[in-house]
């Protein structure tokens, strides 16, 4: 212990590790500002948006004079909104949708409408906090300890350090370990500082500091490994980045090229062309056509199921249903095929530390696919939710007065656990 | 002989990269004796000091300290040892206080401020120099840190590799007379030079080493000094044949 | 020999005999290699299939039976986004871009089913395509080859001796810059390639490769100025490192948080509901008794010299229909044209930063040369939008021409009348093929032109860094 102190205290004193552990510092402190605008920033859109659908639909309510009109003219906003934890990984929110403006017209239609970032900063990245851990962190501890024995040979210390410290070679490790504290500390302190203003809660803040002191003891292993078998320094700092090429790039970019040729999934223009001949075909067709699958799914409207004039509402809304039981099955294969190869590079990373560490921060903060296809499910529930409250009104044609308007759903996020 | 052998080797052997550097050395040390080993380029002084630290294996024979073998002891005779090897180079960003503090941290054997301080005037480091990084520092200050940590460290065995390097002749004389106050206070020191002369000031006794083998020893009569010219005369010799 | 050459080959034969620097441009070109070919394949099939989809769409509209022409307003149609020739080399923006838009009446729809959509997510990277290979990876390589090319003559003390050879340093530095940048060319040529067998012999693709010659040239210079400006190759080593950290790696993100945070962009559902605002207040197109629309019929009975609407030469309502159209794209077109100079806002925020990170500067000139970048994306809904306006209102006028008034009001009711409502699906063939093509070349040369100044700029920066080092003997 006193030798880690003394060594905290060494390292502090030498000028290349104040540079780093500065960097450290200053590259953490602006991704979790810059993590926190944009959670804000969402959140804000959220208020802004929630308002505004509000707004419209208590018109389209106000007005509708049947049911049918009011399922039409009616919008809603679904949404997911940032985990408290969500400033810290800023995962696919900017590439995967987390809301909708929705009615209740046949929501494969509707559900692929994607609201998401300009994509030439997506291709860019963000500056997020999963970022410094799984990236930057290893680069810098890279830095420095891939000179710590070599550096000492060169300086003819090395011999000296050796015969004089009480711990003997282990002199280095204590070393190391103490420079690995110090980039560690650096990096960690903005993120408690950003946990706290955005009221994560202890779970939440454990699971990332697991991760990051994941990420710095394997790396901190890769390096005293390497800096033992290597003597010279730049080969040394070579290797190491040659280590960190392959787990952090070459690992998840060769993954994803790999689950996207071993899991097919369904091509989304297949999907929405489907949807819309479906759709589109019902009204040159005789209403049974429509009416009859429609029944089979839900047979509790059977005897409600006579259309007599050339246009009802409920057979319009039918279609509308039969509609997504028409794509049903590639529907499904795609959900199916995105979560398979999320599962695949789920896999990959045990061999990918860096892929690991991001996968865990943007899970522990609800931004990962897992989490948008939570949010897609809440999603198709809360579709579902408003056709059970609409069908009886169409079908049983129940009084539709003030009392039943006040009945209609309201979208609210799906519990997921907040990690606050 | 009387006194306890604090050093002593034992038909060293040493090899490096398949080529031996030292080939059947055998010498001893005893307590309060000041030795040194005197050699020309590539003789195998420095591998001889580094031996005796565990930090080179012998091949074959022994390196005796204290009465144990190096090999399997390393700590224990390290803990009785102060290195001063050949180029000292503490660290640059470290002023002589830091330095030679932080050193003694190392050897878990901190020492009051007034101690660094008496040991920098033994050595003879300016008062003015010693809050300044050894960055600013000419060869020869730097090497009086490095001897007064040496000191500092107070232990029984002194092992100097080229002590007096960089020193000016005032310096040298100063750090012979350390050295010999040294081993009269009980203190063993074995240096390795290619100085001639130096080794004559200081040591009661000199082996000479020729490419890795003892070509002979030489001793100071009880109230002299071995004589240089002499020492000269067979470091020639045996570098001529 | 001529002694630069002398000095070149002599650097050849140290990486010969090092088994460091070419085991790792080994690793790096063949990771180049394999990455170029899965993304060029990754790509080539996401085109036909796309272009596959397109046809089909086209297709089944042209097959669509006899109908009532606003039935084909919301029928609708798909129009797919096919990526440029040369985004097999670089595909830009193309994973974070919707390939598809629904075209309708009254809506304007935005792009779905990016191949982000369903691909799986993860890394640091976004792909290894050849562009990223050649911007991120082959840099790496040359530091990792070159960084000790002066610095280390210098620690050895053998400058010394090549400068009494006699050389002077600016050409000892000139021959390792040219043992260098021969790497370069050498790793150059799978690119060239490339290009080749994706464009043929056409000027965009040579300048393509041009400018990622300029910015490895960059590299080049930059590794052999530091080399010979370091004291050390581990100093060397340090310095370059950082840079290539901070230029390719963290700079970039840096760009992109920052343009999101000062220039945010509103969303999508933002517009839309704005525009569904904005259209309430319009009028409603389908109804032809709309108030809104009081003015257009007084204007054509009055034109028409008819007191009734039903005695109109026109049905009444498809002229209400295309007006309303009319009106509504105005204020649609309002939104999406802001809403894409706020996105083309940020953009032009990361680029500026290319002043510090040439990454983003060739990352400019190739999406660029490629029309790969957010103005490829732009161009497509805007393309997409003139194919739905044109479609929707072939339809109305047909609607008003082909159509009389009382039937399509008894439609409903009358069966007879109904049947008279249907127009031939001959009519149907008039929409027209949509076919992205690529951005016309002096578009794309002129948009990737500044940023081949910056790369030059940042290779005369690096040269200078170079000629300008003390004499490497000079201690």
């Amino acid at each position: 212990m006193t030798a880690l102190v003394r060594e905290l205290r060494f390292a502090l004193s030498e000028r290349a590790v104040q540079l780093i552990v500065l960097i450290a510092f200053a590259a953490s402190t602006a991704a979790v500002i810059a993590g926190i605008e944009a959670v804000n920033d969402q959140q804000a859109l959220i208020d802004r948006l929630v308002l505004a659908t509000d707004e419209e639909r208590a018109v389209a309510v106000e007005s509708a004079s049947d049911p049918g009109d009011m399922a039409y003219y009616a919008f809603h906003l679904t949404f997911a909104p940032p985990s408290a934890l969500a400033f810290s990984a800023l995962g696919t929110r900017d590439t995967l949708p987390w809301k909708h403006r929705l009615r209740m017209l046949a929501l494969e239609g509707q559900l692929y409408e994607s609201d998401v970032g300009n994509p030439e900063l997506s291709l860019s990245g963000r500056l997020d906090f999963a970022f410094v851990v799984a990236v930057l962190l290893p680069l810098l501890l890279i830095f420095l300890l891939h000179d710590g024995e070599a550096g000492e040979r060169r300086a003819a210390r090395h011999d000296l350090l050796r015969v004089t410290a009480t711990e003997g070679r282990n002199l280095f490790t204590v070393r190391a370990i103490a420079r690995s504290l110090l980039l560690l500390a650096a990096i960690l302190i903005p993120f408690l500082v950003g946990a706290v203003i955005q009221g994560v809660g202890l779970p939440g803040i454990g699971v990332v500091l697991g991760a990051a002191a994941l990420s710095l003891v394997f790396w901190l292993a890769v390096c005293l490994l390497t800096v033992r078998r290597v003597d010279a320094g730049p080969t040394c700092a070579i290797s190491l980045l040659g280590i960190w090429l392959v787990l952090a790039v070459l690992l998840p970019a060769g993954g994803k090229l790999a689950a996207r040729n071993v899991v097919e999934v369904p091509q989304g223009g297949e999907l929405l062309l489907t949807q819309r001949e479906a759709v589109n075909d019902a009204w040159d067709l005789p209403k049974p056509a429509t009416m009859d699958p429609f029944i089979e799914r839900h047979p509790r409207w059977a005897p409600y199921s006579t259309v007599s004039r050339p246009f009802e509402w409920k057979w319009y809304f039918a279609f509308q249903q039969v509609g997504d039981q028409a794509v049903e099955k590639i529907s499904t294969e795609l959900r199916e095929g995105i979560k398979q190869r999320d599962r695949l590079m789920g896999m990959l990373s045990f061999l990918s530390p860096p892929l690991l560490t991001e996968r865990l921060m943007t899970g522990a903060a609800q931004t990962d696919v897992a989490a948008f296809q939570r949010y897609e499910d809440c999603v198709r529930a809360f579709h579902g939710g408003l056709r059970s409250y609409y069908y009886p009104l169409l079908f049983e044609e129940r009084p539709f007065d003030d009392s039943a308007k006040r009945e209609l759903p309201k979208f609210s996020p799906c519990a997921q656990d907040s990690g606050r | 002989m009387s006194q306890q052998q604090v050093l002593e080797a034992q038909s060293l052997t040493v090899q490096r990269g398949g080529r031996p550097v030292l080939h059947d050395v055998s010498f001893a040390v005893g307590e309060g004796e000041v030795f040194a080993l005197l050699g020309g380029n590539g003789a195998g002084k420095s591998t001889t000091l580094l031996t005796f630290l565990g930090l080179i294996e012998p091949h074959q024979g022994r390196a005796m300290a204290f009465g144990q073998d190096v090999q399997g002891n390393e700590d224990a005779i390290r803990r009785k040892a102060a290195y001063l090897p050949e180029t000292a180079s503490l660290y640059a960003h470290l002023n002589a206080w830091e330095n030679v503090s932080y050193f003694l941290e190392l050897a878990r054997s901190p020492r009051p401020r007034d101690e660094l301080s008496q040991a920098f005037d033994e050595v003879g480091l300016p008062a003015d120099a010693r809050d300044r990084r050894l960055e600013s520092y000419s060869k020869g200050m730097r090497q009086k840190v490095a001897i007064a940590l040496a000191l500092l460290r107070s232990v029984p065995l002194l092992l100097l590799d080229e002590p007096t390097s960089g020193l000016d002749p005032v310096a040298i004389d100063e750090f012979n007379a350390l050295i010999t106050a040294l081993a009269e206070r009980g203190s063993t020191v074995m240096m390795v030079t290619h100085d001639v002369y130096g080794a004559c000031q200081v040591a009661r006794r000199v082996g000479l080493l020729r490419r890795g083998e003892l070509v002979g020893t030489f001793e100071a009569p009880p109230e002299g000094m071995i004589d240089a010219d002499e020492l000269h005369r067979a470091f020639a010799r045996s570098h001529a044949s | 020999m001529n002694p630069v050459i002398r000095v070149a080959a002599e650097e050849w034969r140290y990486w010969r005999r090092s088994r460091l620097g070419l085991a790792a441009s080994l690793v790096i070109v063949s990771v180049l290699l394999a990455s170029a070919l899965a993304t060029w394949r990754q790509v080539a099939i996401e085109r036909n299939q796309r272009a596959e989809l397109q046809t089909t769409a086209e297709n089944i509209f042209y097959d669509q039976p006899a109908r009532h022409p606003h039935r084909m307003v919301h029928y609708g149609h798909y129009v797919f986004r096919t990526p440029p020739p040369l985004a097999l080399i670089d595909p830009g923006v193309d994973e974070y871009t919707g390939a598809a838009v629904f075209l309708e009446g009254h809506r304007q729809n935005s792009a779905t089913f990016s191949p982000a959509y369903s691909g799986p997510h993860g890394g640091s990277f976004v792909s290894l395509s050849p562009a990223t290979v050649y911007q991120v990876l082959v840099p790496l390589m040359l530091i990792a080859l070159g960084f000790s090319a002066l610095a280390r003559e210098r620690e050895r003390g053998s400058d010394l001796l090549l400068l009494a050879a006699p050389m002077s340093a600016r050409g000892l530095w000139l021959g390792k810059t040219l043992a260098l940048a021969a790497a370069a060319a050498l790793v150059l040529l799978p690119l060239l390639a490339a290009v080749l067998s994706a464009t043929g012999f056409a000027l965009d693709g040579i300048a393509l490769v041009l400018g990622y010659g300029l910015y490895l040239l960059g590299w080049v210079c930059l590794t052999t100025s530091v080399s010979a400006r370091s004291r050390s190759s581990s100093n060397a080593l340090a310095v370059l490192l950082s840079v290539w950290l901070a230029v390719c790696v963290v700079l970039p993100r840096i760009a992109a948080s920052g343009a999101e945070v000062l220039l945010p962009v509103p969303s999508k559902i933002e517009a839309d509901l704005a525009v569904a605002k904005a259209m309430r207040e319009l009028g409603d197109g389908h109804n032809a008794a709309d108030p809104a629309f009081e003015q257009l019929r007084a204007n054509l009975l009055v034109q028409h010299g008819v007191d009734r609407v039903e005695d109109l030469p026109v049905n009444i309502r498809g002229v209400v229909a295309e007006a309303a159209e009319a009106e509504q794209k105005q204020v649609m077109d309002g939104f999406s044209e802001a809403y894409a100079q706020q996105e083309q806002a940020q953009a032009e925020a990361v680029r500026w930063s290319s002043f510090l990170s040439p990454l983003l500067a060739i990352r400019g000139f190739s999406t660029s040369l490629a029309g790969t970048d957010l103005a490829h994306r732009h161009r497509f809904l805007v393309e997409a939008e003139q194919a739905r306006y044109q479609f929707v209102q072939d339809l109305n006028r047909i609607h008003a021409s082909d159509l009389t008034y009382t039937d399509d009001i008894r439609r409903s009711s009358d069966a007879g009348a109904e049947q008279r409502t249907r127009v031939s699906p001959d009519n149907w063939r008039s929409l027209a093929k949509f076919r992205l093509t690529p951005d016309s070349l002096a578009d794309r040369l002129s948009r990737g032109m500044p940023f081949f100044l910056l790369l030059a700029v940042f290779l005369a920066l690096a040269t200078g860094l170079g000629i300008t080092a003390r004499p490497a003997g000079v201690r």
